[in-house]
C-alpha cells in the first residue's frame, strides 16, 4: 500500500502562474506543431479564394489578391459532375441516409461481439476474433468482386440496405476491437455478481454493460461517422445510382483524366464535404477525450 | 353554349397537361455510365444527352470520375445483375474480355442501317468489330500526341517559325533554354511519359516501325538500331524538362505554356480545354503541330459506348436509339467542339471548330496517315508494362540496350 | 435426478446463447473474410484477366510477381514506410498528447487543429502536399525567395527520397488521431500517481518514462493495430501525391494490386499480390497475438 503523506500545501495540478523555461518549451513545441498542421489548411483556404489565373501563376503561399467566394458557391451548387451541374450538394442527404444506419448497426454488433468475447469467452471465439482482425488488413478493393456476387445473389446489390451491410462487414474488425478492449477493462467481479444475481446473457448486456459503455459508444460513433462519411469506393459500387454519397460528386469534381482542373473549386468542395466530420469532432471533441479517459482503451 | 365551350377547353387543356409528363416518361430510358466530369467534358456529354432527348429518349446520368473507376463500376454492375444501358470505354482491348464472356449486346442492325462501314475509319472499325459483329459505337477521336507551343514563349526565345522536323524542334528547345524558359513542359506521370514516347516513335521511327513494335510485337524490330534511335531521342527530350516535373498534373504543365513560362508541351488535343478556359485562342496565342512532315501519322484514340447484354425490349430500344444518335453528323460536331476531339466521320461541317481540330479532320481524310494508339494493339497489361519500363528509363540512367530487352520481354506474352 | 437433467439441459442451451449473439460475426468472418480470401487464392492460381477463369496455372502468377521489379520495390517501400510511419505517429502523437495535457490554454482549439487532417479526404490534401513539396512551386522556392538561396528540399523528385515525403504527409494526417487516443489514455491515469511522484521529488520526464508509458501499454497496443492496418493498405496518399513516381519509385503493394485489378485487367496477378501481402501480415502478427493472449490469460479475465 502507498504510504500516506500529509501534504503541507495543496498539491493539485493547478496551472503554474509563472512562465518557467519548461512552460515556454511546452508552448513553443505546441505552436510549432500547430503551424505544421495548419500549413495545408492555409493553402487550401487561400487557393479556394483565388481565381484560376492567379493559381496558374504558381505562388503557392501568397495571399489571394482579390479573395472571392465564387469557388465555394460553385462547389456547392453549380460545378459540373457529369451531365448535371449542380455541385456537391446533390449527394448530401444520400450520405446522411447511408451514415446513420451504417453507424448504428456496426456499433451495435461491435458492442455485442466485444461483450461476448470478453466476458463469456465461448470456446474458439478468440480464434474467430483473430481471423476477423486479419481481415482488417485486406485492401477493400480486393474484396469487391466476390461481395458483388454475394449481394447480387441475395438481391441486395445496388441498394441502400446493401451498402449498409457492406459497411457493417468492413467495420466489424475495428468496432469489435474497440469494444472488446474496453470491456476487458471492466472488473470481472461486476459480471460475476450479476450472474450470481441470476442475470442471463442479454439481461446483463442491456441492463449492466450498455449503460456503462457510454464513453466508448461516443468514440466508436465518431470513428465510424468519419469513416463512412468519407468512404468513396464502397458507396460507388454498392449503393446504386439513386443513393450515391457526396464523396462521389466530390471525386467527380476533383478527379479527371483529360478534363480541365479548377483547383479553387476542388479545394472548396473538399472543405465543404469534410464539414460534417469536422463538425462532429468539434461538437463531441470533449466527449471523445473524456470517453476514452474512462478506460476505453485499457487492454 | 358558353359553358360547353368552357368545359371543352378545360378538358382539352387537362388532356394536354396530362399528356406532357406521359410523353417524357414514355421515351426509352438510357442509364449511361461515363467519366466525362469536368466542365468541358460535361458540356460535351450534355450535347449527347440533348440529342438523345430530342429523339424522345430519357437520359439517366451516372458519371464516375477516372476511366478506371468508371469501367470498374460498369463491370461490377454487369456482374451484379444491374447493368447500365450503356457504358463508356476506350477504343482499346479493354472490352474484349467482356465480349468473350458474352456480356455485351451487338449493334449489327444499327451499323447496317446507318452504314458505319462507309464513314468510320478502318482503325476504329477494327476496334469495334469483334469476330464480325459490332460491339461498340465510337464517340470521338482524340489524338494524344499533339505538339503544343506558346507563341509568347517562342517570341521571347526568338524562334521565328514553327519547327518542321525533329531537329528543328530540338533547335527550338535549345533556344528556349537559352532564353531562360522551360523548354518542355511535362508532368512526369507514367501515361504522360508514354505520350511523349508515342510522339517520338511516330515522328522519328515512322509508321512501319511503330506497327512492327506495337502491333506485331516483332522482337527484331524492338532490338533494331532504328528503335534504339527512337529511345535515345526520347531520353534526350528528358533533358529539356524542369526539375519540378515529377508527379505534375498535365494541366499544370499546360498552365506553364499559358503563362508563357514554358515553350512546348506534348499532350493530347484535350489540352485545348485548358487554353480556352484561360481565354487563349488556337493559332493566335498557341500553336499546334500534329506531326512532322506531310505524311506524319495521326494517332487515333477515342471513346466508345458499349451496351451490356439485356433482353428487356425497352432497354434494347434505348440502346439502338442511343447508338444511332451518337453517330449523326450534328451530334458529332456538337460533342467534339466541346470536347476538343474530332468527329468520327469526316463528312461533317467543321467550319465552326477551332483551327487545330480542322487540321486534324483534314489529316483524317488521308487514310494512309491513320495509326492506332498503343492501347489499340496491346492488352491493358502489356500497355501498362511498357509504360512502367518507359517511365523508369525516363527517370533513371540505364543503358538503352537494357530498355530494348525489357520491352521485348514485356511485350512477349 | 430428473431435475439435474433438466438443469444441465438448460445450462447447455444457455451456453449456446453467446454463440448465437456472435452469429453475425461468425458469418462475416466465414463468408465475408475467409470466403473472399479463399476466392482470391483460387483466382491467383488461374490466368484470369478481367473475369475469373476456371483454369489452373499453379504458382505461375506468384513467379511472375516475384520476377517483377516493381513489386519487389514496392515491398521494400512498404517496409521503410511502415516503420517510419508507425514510429513517427506514435512519437509525435504521444508528445502532442503529453504537452497538451499540461493544462495549456486553448486546449480545445489545439486539439481541433491536430485532429482536422483526419477528417479530410486525402485526394485533395495529397495534392496540396505535392504542391508544397515540389521544388519549383513549393517550400524550396519559398525559402529560397526569403534569402536562403542554397536551401534544397526536393525529396519528392528524388527516386530514393520520395517515399519519405509520403511519410510526412500521412503522419500529418494520422498523428492527430494517435494524439487523441493517447491523450485519453493519459487522462485515465489516476491523479494520485502525479501527487505521489511530485512529493517523492521524481523529475517529470522520469515519471512519464518509467510509470506513465507502461500504464499506457494497452492504449499503445490499440494504436499500433490501427496504424498497422493503415500501413498495409496505404494507397490514397501515394496516388494523390506521387502516382507511385517518379517512375515507380514510391510504389506500394496496394497500388500495384489496384493497378492490376482495374487498369491492367489482370485480377490473377492482383490476387496473388494480395495473398502475399496477407501472408506477410499473418506471419508478422500471429506470434504477437499468441504472446499477448498468453500474457492476457495470466492477468485479465480468468
Amino acid at each position: 500500500m502507498r504510504a500516506v503523506y500529509l501534504p503541507a500545501a495543496p498539491v493539485a495540478r493547478h496551472r503554474p502562474r509563472r512562465m518557467s523555461a519548461g512552460r515556454v518549451g511546452v508552448y513553443a513545441f505546441l505552436l510549432t506543431a500547430a503551424l505544421f498542421f495548419l500549413l495545408p489548411l492555409y493553402i487550401m483556404l487561400t487557393t479556394s479564394l483565388k481565381s484560376m489565373d492567379e493559381i496558374r501563376l504558381g505562388h503557392l503561399f501568397a495571399l489571394p489578391l482579390a479573395p472571392s467566394i465564387d469557388a465555394w458557391r460553385a462547389a456547392w451548387s453549380t460545378v459540373c459532375t457529369g451531365v448535371s451541374c449542380e455541385g456537391v450538394r446533390v449527394g448530401f442527404w444520400n450520405s446522411v441516409a447511408i451514415v446513420v444506419p451504417s453507424t448504428l448497426f456496426p456499433i451495435a454488433i461491435g458492442a455485442l461481439n466485444g461483450y461476448a468475447l470478453s466476458f463469456w469467452r465461448p470456446r474458439g471465439a478468440n480464434v474467430l476474433f483473430a481471423v476477423l482482425m486479419m481481415g482488417a488488413f485486406i485492401p477493400v478493393q480486393v474484396m469487391i468482386y466476390p461481395l458483388v456476387k454475394i449481394l447480387a445473389a441475395v438481391g441486395l446489390f445496388s441498394s441502400l440496405p446493401g451498402i449498409v451491410l457492406v459497411h457493417t462487414v468492413f467495420s466489424m474488425p475495428v468496432m469489435t476491437l474497440l469494444f472488446r478492449n474496453y470491456y476487458l477493462g471492466i472488473p470481472q467481479e461486476l459480471f460475476k455478481a450479476a450472474r450470481v444475481d441470476g442475470g442471463g446473457f442479454w439481461r446483463i448486456f442491456v441492463q449492466l454493460m450498455l449503460p456503462m459503455s457510454t464513453p466508448i459508444l461516443i468514440v466508436a460513433a465518431i470513428m465510424q461517422i468519419t469513416g463512412v462519411w468519407n468512404d468513396y469506393i464502397l458507396g460507388l459500387v454498392f449503393a446504386g445510382n439513386e443513393h450515391l454519397p457526396m464523396t462521389v460528386q466530390l471525386n467527380n469534381v476533383i478527379n479527371t483524366t483529360t478534363g480541365e482542373r479548377l483547383y479553387n473549386v476542388n479545394m472548396a468542395a473538399t472543405m465543404l464535404t469534410s464539414a460534417v466530420p469536422l463538425l462532429v469532432y468539434f461538437v463531441s471533441g470533449r466527449w471523445f477525450v473524456r470517453g476514452i479517459a474512462a478506460g476505453a482503451v485499457k487492454g | 353554349m358558353l359553358r360547353t365551350a368552357c368545359r371543352k377547353t378545360l378538358l382539352a387543356l387537362a388532356a394536354g397537361l396530362l399528356a406532357l409528363p406521359a410523353l417524357a416518361q414514355n421515351g426509352p430510358r438510357a442509364e449511361v455510365i461515363h467519366w466525362w466530369t469536368s466542365g468541358g467534358e460535361s458540356a460535351a456529354v450534355k450535347t449527347l444527352a440533348d440529342a438523345y432527348r430530342a429523339q424522345g429518349g430519357q437520359w439517366v446520368d451516372m458519371a464516375v470520375a477516372l476511366g478506371e473507376q468508371a469501367r470498374a463500376v460498369a463491370i461490377n454492375r454487369i456482374v451484379g445483375g444491374n447493368p447500365p444501358t450503356a457504358a463508356q470505354f476506350n477504343t482499346s482491348k479493354q472490352f474484349l474480355d467482356i465480349v468473350d464472356q458474352g456480356l455485351l449486346n451487338n449493334l449489327d442492325d444499327v451499323a447496317a442501317r446507318d452504314g458505319w462501314d462507309k464513314f468510320l475509319p478502318e482503325t476504329v472499325l477494327n476496334v469495334i468489330k469483334v469476330k464480325g459483329h459490332y460491339y461498340a459505337v465510337p464517340v470521338n477521336i482524340h489524338m494524344p500526341a499533339w505538339i503544343w507551343y506558346s507563341k509568347a514563349a517562342f517570341k521571347k526565345a526568338g524562334i521565328a517559325a514553327e519547327p518542321k522536323t525533329m531537329d528543328e524542334l530540338f533547335a527550338a528547345l535549345d533556344k528556349l533554354k537559352a532564353a531562360g524558359l522551360v523548354p518542355l513542359a511535362h508532368g512526369c506521370q507514367p501515361w504522360q511519359d508514354n505520350t511523349v514516347f508515342t510522339a517520338v516513335l511516330t515522328n522519328v521511327g515512322g509508321r512501319e516501325l511503330y506497327l512492327k513494335v506495337l502491333r506485331d510485337r516483332d522482337r527484331n524490330a524492338i532490338q533494331s538500331d532504328a528503335f534504339k534511335n527512337v529511345l535515345l531521342t526520347f531520353k534526350r527530350l528528358q533533358g529539356y524538362v524542369d526539375k519540378g516535373s515529377p508527379g505534375r498534373n498535365w494541366n499544370d504543365a499546360t498552365a506553364m505554356l499559358i503563362t508563357g513560362k514554358a515553350g512546348v508541351q506534348i499532350m493530347g488535343d484535350w489540352a485545348k480545354g485548358e487554353f480556352s478556359l484561360a481565354g487563349q485562342v488556337a493559332g493566335k496565342d498557341y500553336g499546334c503541330i500534329a506531326g512532322f512532315g506531310a505524311n506524319a501519322p495521326y494517332i487515333i484514340q477515342g471513346d466508345v459506348l458499349v451496351f451490356p447484354k439485356t433482353d428487356k425490349p425497352d432497354a434494347l430500344k434505348a440502346q439502338k436509339l442511343l447508338a444511332s444518335v451518337v453517330t449523326t453528323p450534328a451530334a458529332q460536331v456538337a460533342f467534339n467542339s466541346k470536347k476538343g476531339s474530332i468527329p468520327i466521320r469526316t463528312d461533317v461541317d467543321a467550319s465552326k471548330m477551332d483551327v487545330c481540330a480542322q487540321q486534324g479532320i483534314t489529316i483524317m481524310k488521308d487514310k494512309a496517315r491513320h495509326l492506332g494508339n498503343g492501347e489499340i494493339y496491346l492488352t491493358p497489361d502489356q500497355n501498362g508494362a511498357l509504360a512502367d519500363i518507359l517511365t523508369a528509363y525516363w527517370n533513371r540512367n540505364m543503358p538503352v540496350e537494357k530498355v530494348q530487352k525489357d520491352i521485348a520481354s514485356a511485350l512477349k506474352n | 435426478m430428473a431435475l439435474a437433467k433438466v438443469w444441465s439441459a438448460k445450462a447447455s442451451w444457455k451456453r449456446l446463447v453467446p454463440w448465437g449473439a456472435l452469429l453475425p460475426m461468425a458469418l462475416t468472418v466465414l463468408v465475408g473474410y475467409l470466403g473472399t480470401a479463399l476466392w482470391s487464392l483460387r483466382v491467383s492460381l488461374s490466368s484470369a484477366r478481367t473475369f475469373p477463369k476456371d483454369d489452373f496455372v499453379g504458382l505461375a502468377q506468384y513467379e511472375r510477381l516475384f520476377d517483377n521489379d516493381r513489386w519487389l520495390h514496392s515491398l521494400q517501400n512498404l517496409a521503410i514506410y511502415g516503420v517510419l510511419f508507425i514510429v513517427a505517429c506514435m512519437a509525435i502523437g504521444f508528445l502532442l498528447a503529453v504537452f497538451i495535457d499540461q493544462k495549456v490554454r486553448g486546449e480545445g482549439v489545439l486539439r481541433t487543429i491536430f485532429l482536422y487532417p483526419y477528417a479530410m479526404s486525402f485526394v485533395a490534401t495529397g495534392l496540396v502536399w505535392q504542391w508544397v513539396l515540389n521544388p519549383e512551386s513549393g517550400l524550396q522556392q519559398a525559402v529560397r525567395q526569403m534569402g536562403f538561396s542554397e536551401f534544397t528540399f526536393d525529396w519528392i523528385i528524388d527516386q530514393d527520397m520520395v517515399i519519405y515525403t509520403v511519410v510526412i504527409a500521412t503522419v500529418w494526417q494520422a498523428s492527430g488521431l494517435v494524439m487523441a487516443l493517447m491523450l485519453a489514455g493519459l487522462r485515465g491515469i489516476d491523479e494520485e500517481i502525479w501527487k505521489a511522484a511530485r512529493l517523492d521529488g521524481i523529475p517529470t520526464w522520469r515519471v512519464y518514462a518509467s510509470i506513465v508509458l507502461p500504464m499506457l501499454g494497452p492504449t499503445v497496443a490499440t494504436v499500433f493495430v490501427l496504424l498497422f492496418t493503415g500501413v498495409v493498405k496505404v494507397f490514397d496518399s501515394v496516388v494523390s501525391m506521387t502516382q507511385g513516381g517518379p517512375g515507380t519509385a514510391s510504389d506500394v503493394p496496394a497500388k500495384f494490386i489496384m493497378d492490376h485489378l482495374f487498369g491492367r485487367a489482370n485480377i490473377a496477378l492482383a490476387s496473388a499480390g494480395s495473398i502475399v501481402l496477407l501472408l506477410m501480415v499473418v506471419l508478422l502478427v500471429v506470434p504477437l497475438l499468441v504472446l499477448r493472449s498468453r500474457s492476457g490469460d495470466a492477468k485479465g479475465h480468468g
